[in-house]
């Protein structure tokens, strides 16, 4: 800790010194106005003491300067002055100054004042350290999730785009997605999906995307069936993912005809509107991707068929947990009476705009708590 | 708190209660329920009912104590409500625990 004592009379400047140094402290005494200044910028003091008036200048336009000088750097400033008016204190104060001894002082308050200003200086310098540091951390943070965002999207570009037979909403909580929606139709025309949730959401939930997308587009490739696909997913996410990780998910495989093989685990049931209006379900009967061994997991899989102007629409739980601003969940009544209405739409892609505009009409103002996504599909042979 | 511990040495349980909401600010704390305890205990009773509300992190967490404890020792899942129930059954946590 360095002090500059700025005093035009050589036995406070004696004083001064004698009392900061037996605090620890390394002292530079100076007598006037230009000296102050040039030690200022040569010597880089943490404390300065100084007397009101002084040679070459005045001690106010010294703070005033000084304080200028120092910029973001705190650097107190206290006043030892034979003027203990209140009006000279007050133009201290107002000037810069941190501080106000009237000489002559006793020797004591003024080693309790240089220590709390001295504990206040390291304060400050502990809190621009840290404030270094998280500025640091934060821009890192940045330029790391840019990077993963570019890669994550890619993923997503590789499925197929909208149309009327398919139709993708994916709304995201945090800036990373934990919801995957991925669609392909494979060479023989019928179409393979998969829709899954990851446990939480933000980047951790959306890095297990990467591997369950290779393993996806490569089954495509070599046309796999279902339940051989759930089991490489499961045993990738089973290897790769901690415990308290998983994904809950649909994988589903629609042929040309319109007939559906799935397997399902953890997710919410899957609706199919009928032509009449009525509906079906597809339902979750596996505990979710990524939990079971390869000994213990079951890939058995369910059956459905979708006829002329049938929707078949996957949601995650984000839809059905879904919360207005008097805090209440949409649910599987009131997602149920929306695509009775909605898909009732002979364009899919005109009912999706529209079961998105009433999702966010639904939510309102208030925060959305997990990622959404809501899959559509129809069959194309049929229409 | 909104997580208690209590054990009954005779009856060779131990009950950890949470209250509130089961989610992933509790992650540390509820690990610690189990892991801290001097013994492994034959049953272990997860009191949820004062939860209201319970996410897949949650259930990530549940997992996560399964694995962490003997094998023979049972979970037992007790007072969940209907919505959590549902949560549960949804991703088949019956193959797993014991869900009453």
């Amino acid at each position: 800790m360095k002090l500059l004592c700025v005093d035009s009379e050589p036995v406070y400047r004696e004083i001064i010194s004698l009392c900061a140094e037996k605090e620890g402290v390394t002292v530079k005494a100076v007598a006037s106005y230009q000296e102050a200044i040039i030690a200022f910028e040569s010597y880089a003091p943490d404390i300065v003491t100084l007397d009101v008036i002084m040679k070459g200048g005045s001690g106010y336009a010294l703070v005033q300067k000084l304080k200028t000088l120092s910029g973001k750097r705190f650097v107190p400033m206290i006043f030892l002055a034979s003027h203990t008016t209140d009006s000279v204190m007050d133009k201290c104060f107002k000037a810069g100054a941190d501080d106000f001894i009237p000489k002559p002082f006793n020797e004591m308050l003024l080693n309790i004042r240089l220590k709390t200003h001295m504990r206040h200086v390291e304060l400050m310098k502990e809190m621009y350290r840290k404030n270094k540091a998280l500025t640091y951390y934060q821009a890192m943070i940045e330029r790391e999730h840019e990077m993963a965002h570019h890669v994550l999207d890619h993923i997503q570009n590789r499925s197929d785009k909208n149309s009327e037979q398919v139709a993708i909403t994916r709304l995201s909580a945090a800036s990373f997605n934990g919801d995957l929606a991925l669609i392909k139709t494979r060479l023989d025309g019928a179409r393979l999906v998969f829709v899954g949730d990851f446990t939480g959401h933000g980047l951790p939930a959306s890095i297990g995307a990467l591997p369950v997308m290779q393993t996806f587009f490569d089954a495509v490739d070599e046309v796999v069936c279902v339940n051989e696909l759930a089991v490489r997913i499961n045993k990738i996410l089973f290897s790769i993912l901690p415990d308290y990780m998983f994904c809950a998910g649909y994988l589903l495989l629609m042929t040309q005809e319109g007939g559906i093989t799935y397997w399902g685990g953890g997710m919410p049931n899957a609706y199919i509107r009928r032509a009449n209006g009525g509906f079906d379900y597809l339902q979750s009967s596996h505990m979710p991707l990524g939990i079971l061994s390869m000994n213990d997991f079951e890939a058995d899989l369910q059956s459905n068929q979708l006829n002329s102007g049938d929707t078949l629409i996957i949601v995650s739980d984000g839809v059905l947990e879904l919360k207005n601003c008097h805090n209440e969940m949409l649910g599987d009544d009131q997602v149920k009476a929306l695509i009775s209405c909605i898909y009732a739409d002979a364009s899919l892609i005109a009912a999706q705009q529209k079961i998105e505009l009433k999702l966010a009409e639904y939510q309102g103002e208030s925060e959305q708590l997990d990622d959404i996504t809501l899959v559509a599909l129809r069959s194309s042979y049929l229409q | 708190m909104s997580i208690s511990i209590t054990v009954n040495e005779t009856k060779d349980i131990a009950t950890i209660t949470i209250v509130g909401s089961f989610d992933f600010s509790l992650f540390n704390e509820f690990r610690a329920a189990y892991s801290d305890l001097e013994r492994c205990y034959k049953t272990y009773v997860v009191d949820m009912s004062m939860v209201e509300y319970l996410d897949s992190a949650a259930l990530g967490m549940l997992l996560s104590m399964r694995n962490g404890i003997e094998e023979e020792s049972n979970i037992q899942l007790t007072g969940a409500n209907a919505f959590i129930k549902n949560i549960l059954m949804i991703s088949r946590f019956d193959k797993r625990f014991d869900i009453q």
